[in-house]
């Protein structure tokens, strides 16, 4: 009987000790609860990698002139792990003060922590549309990070040789000419394939090829797409149509290719002539080879036949939240400091010179915006060539785990392309019941 | 009994709570999560047992399931298969044995993360130049069909495990008598039948042991899996692992990834304790 004892006391010193140790956790995270002006503590939790380094250097910048602000970083790079580190992050009780959410699914998501920032200066400032992704009930819960956009990239050197002129390719039956036009000369240019088509990224196919097709259906509005109880794919034989054409003619076997052989490996060299990537490549290439990504690579449109065959997509791969729930002293820091980055001089010039963002804002010198990619991205956009993103507004998981598997099954002749339709069109509704 | 000692259990209290903070009290939360809605951010309440009855129609879930099985029981024959050669060639009499058993060790100490990023560039780039150089078509496109990315698996688990289940067989091999094996030569008796009678029902708990690490393994295989083929072609080299990862974290749906892991873990341990007691009889007393 004894030993019963025992182990019913060392079970209540053990419920005891962990209590314990949760509650150890759930202190404030500030680490003091003074609502003294002078001193505050901002911990910025972002997934943009590429930038992290020019990040930081401006966030010291921004402490040394305000005094008593104190700004943490912590950069989670990747879409889903972004996601995976945040949650765990706001589980553990160490709550940061400004985060990131992607779009209309993020916002429902995270709704109980989203601040409204109609307040701001920046949110007056950010250009038309790019607001859609987090507007709520007349609420802004988000500030836009940059805009991104993306086509077809190709290596103008190739072009030139094969006697292709770029500007003549407007339309899905010119494309394809002029694909033609470089697979007869494939020895002479000394290419492999004409495109890498990275089937086994199904962020490229499943999110970003699919968006071009998908988005007329919404009218290039992601939160038509996100309240869409169903999918039509009214121009599915046009998406078809082009991902057959990069498909036969890619380097293969096409699902087993990833980014960076599609980017480095491939492109890069030389090896294909053309990629279906967006301006956040520019970085890839260049450690590769710099000359070549700032002279040689231009960017063609995605021919969307039956909409729109001349333009490319572009749009906001991520917003800036701030978390409500916090000490408003913290809320009132946090909008101050993203106003400061986004609308004050020295803040703007950071973002366009060491971010090298596309500015989803008004009120920047955008013949300051540096590399080629870029630079065709911001053009497009002032002619209005553009198709809305709405991949963010799609069912959780489907873009990539439902459709760009499926399209991974169809290059493999392991399902029709009706099937495809059929079955991608179902596992939408089913999300969306 | 011992048990009724206060400082017995004194002793055993650091490991006890250690295993009930990082095992026990996860295990329980988690069953109780699997009854909710819980999406990682915040939950309606309790649904009962749906999520229990939605994972046995879930074809991805059974599809990765069944991969799983299959790779579990190629990649235990292989792995002990490869392991007990190795112990018994290093245990042999032949010159440099501590060297060679270094080398086979070797690949244990290398991360399954990289290593599925080595072996990924191995069976896509030198495999497709090999065929290409000697016109083998075999060679080529590997990990892009499902049953290249299988053996493209096996092949990589069974040489970053065989090393270690190696050391496992030496132990066990170096305690088994000389005197036996002298005798059993005097008498006549054949390598093979040496091996046979003598050594296999000595080593048998060595079986044992080896037997239930490369089941536990290959069943909870994930890094490997995610830097190797990362599930692809079409989610047709998905394992059960990565299936619930995928689950919570894309798809969102953190308490049905529960009920699946619950029910995961449950097939698991059936299969280990199965497995461990029919070993266990086969093992010799001296």
């Amino acid at each position: 009987m004894k030993s019963k004892k025992v182990l019913l006391s060392l079970i209540s010193i053990l419920v005891i000790f962990s209590v314990f140790l949760a509650g150890c956790n759930s202190k404030d995270s500030n680490g003091s609860n003074k609502s003294d002006k002078k001193d505050v503590t901002l911990d910025i939790f972002q997934f943009k990698v590429e930038f992290k380094k020019q990040f930081e250097d401006v966030v010291k910048k921004y402490e040394a002139e305000n005094p008593g602000v104190h700004i943490n970083i912590t950069t989670v790079g990747g879409g889903q792990d972004y996601g995976v580190a945040l949650k765990s992050k706001f589980a553990s009780g160490k709550e940061p003060a400004i985060f990131n959410v992607g779009g209309p699914q993020d916002v429902a998501d995270w709704n109980k922590k989203l601040a409204d920032m109609s307040d701001t200066k920046a949110s007056k400032a950010a250009l038309e549309g790019t607001l859609d992704g987090v507007t709520k009930d007349g609420e802004i819960l988000g500030l836009p990070y940059n805009q991104e956009g993306y086509g077809l990239i190709y290596n103008k050197k190739l072009f030139e040789q094969a006697g292709i002129d770029p500007a003549s390719i407007k339309d899905f039956a010119s494309l394809e000419a002029a694909v033609k036009t470089l697979d007869e000369q494939k020895d002479k240019l000394k290419i492999k394939a004409v495109f890498a088509l990275p089937a086994k990224e199904t962020w490229v196919t499943g999110l970003h090829l699919s968006n071009a097709f998908i988005a007329p259906e919404f009218d290039g509005n992601v939160l038509k797409a996100f309240d869409a109880k169903k999918v039509d794919f009214k121009y599915g034989d046009a998406m078809k149509k082009f991902l057959d054409l990069q498909n036969k003619y890619s380097a293969q076997p096409t699902v087993s290719l990833d980014y960076s052989q599609q980017v480095e490996k491939l492109f890069s060299t030389g090896s294909v002539a053309i990629i279906e990537q967006g301006n956040w490549v520019y970085g890839s290439i260049a450690g590769v080879d710099q000359d070549f990504a700032d002279n040689n690579i231009g960017l063609l449109p995605i021919p969307v036949e039956g909409y729109k065959e001349d333009s490319i997509p572009v749009g906001v791969p991520m917003y800036w939240a701030v978390n409500k729930t916090l000490d408003k002293n913290v809320v009132a820091e946090s909008k101050k400091f993203l106003d400061w980055l986004y609308t004050s001089d020295e803040g703007k010039k950071t973002v366009l010179e060491d971010f090298k963002f596309i500015p989803a804002y008004e009120g920047y010198d955008t013949s300051k915006i540096s590399d080629p990619l870029s630079k065709a991205i911001y053009q497009y956009a002032q002619d209005k060539k553009t198709i809305g993103w709405t991949f963010m507004g799609y069912p959780s998981g489907w873009g990539m785990d439902k459709l760009g598997v499926n399209i991974q099954k169809y290059l493999s002749n392991k399902m029709s392309w009706e099937d495809l339709v059929k079955e991608s069109q179902k596992s939408w509704e089913d999300a969306r019941k | 009994m011992r048990t009724k000692d206060i400082s017995y259990w004194l002793f055993l209290a650091p490991a006890l709570l250690a295993l009930s903070l990082v095992v026990i009290v996860p295990l329980a939360m988690g069953i109780y999560y699997s009854f909710t809605d819980w999406n990682g951010i915040d939950s309606s309440g309790f649904i009962g047992f749906q999520n229990y009855i939605d994972l046995f129609k879930d074809k991805a879930f059974m599809d990765a399931l069944w991969f799983t099985v299959k790779f579990a029981i190629v990649s235990i024959i292989l792995i002990n298969f490869f392991g007990f050669s190795l112990a018994l060639i290093v245990t042999s009499k032949i010159k440099s044995s501590k060297f060679l058993r270094t080398i086979f060790f070797m690949p244990n100490l290398i991360g399954g993360l990289i290593l599925g990023f080595i072996w990924q560039f191995i069976f896509t780039e030198i495999f497709s130049s090999i065929g290409e150089m000697f016109g083998i078509e075999n060679l080529q496109g590997w990990l892009s069909t499902t049953n290249t990315g299988f053996w493209g698996l096996v092949i990589l688990m069974s040489w970053q495990m065989s090393g270690y289940i190696m050391i496992i067989y030496i132990a066990y091999l170096e305690s088994v008598p000389g005197e036996l094996l002298e005798a059993a030569q005097i008498d006549g008796a054949s390598p093979f039948q040496r091996l046979r009678y003598i050594i296999l029902p000595l080593v048998a708990p060595a079986f044992t042991v080896s037997m239930f690490l490369t089941l536990s393994n290959s069943f909870k295989l994930y890094d490997q899996n995610l830097s190797l083929t990362g599930g692809g072609p079409f989610d047709s080299t998905q394992m059960v692992a990565m299936e619930i990862f995928k689950t919570a974290f894309s798809a969102n749906q953190m308490a049905y990834a529960q009920a699946k892991a619950v029910v995961f873990f449950i097939i698991v341990a059936a299969i280990s304790l199965t497995q461990v007691y029919f070993n266990k009889k086969k093992e010799v007393e001296m």
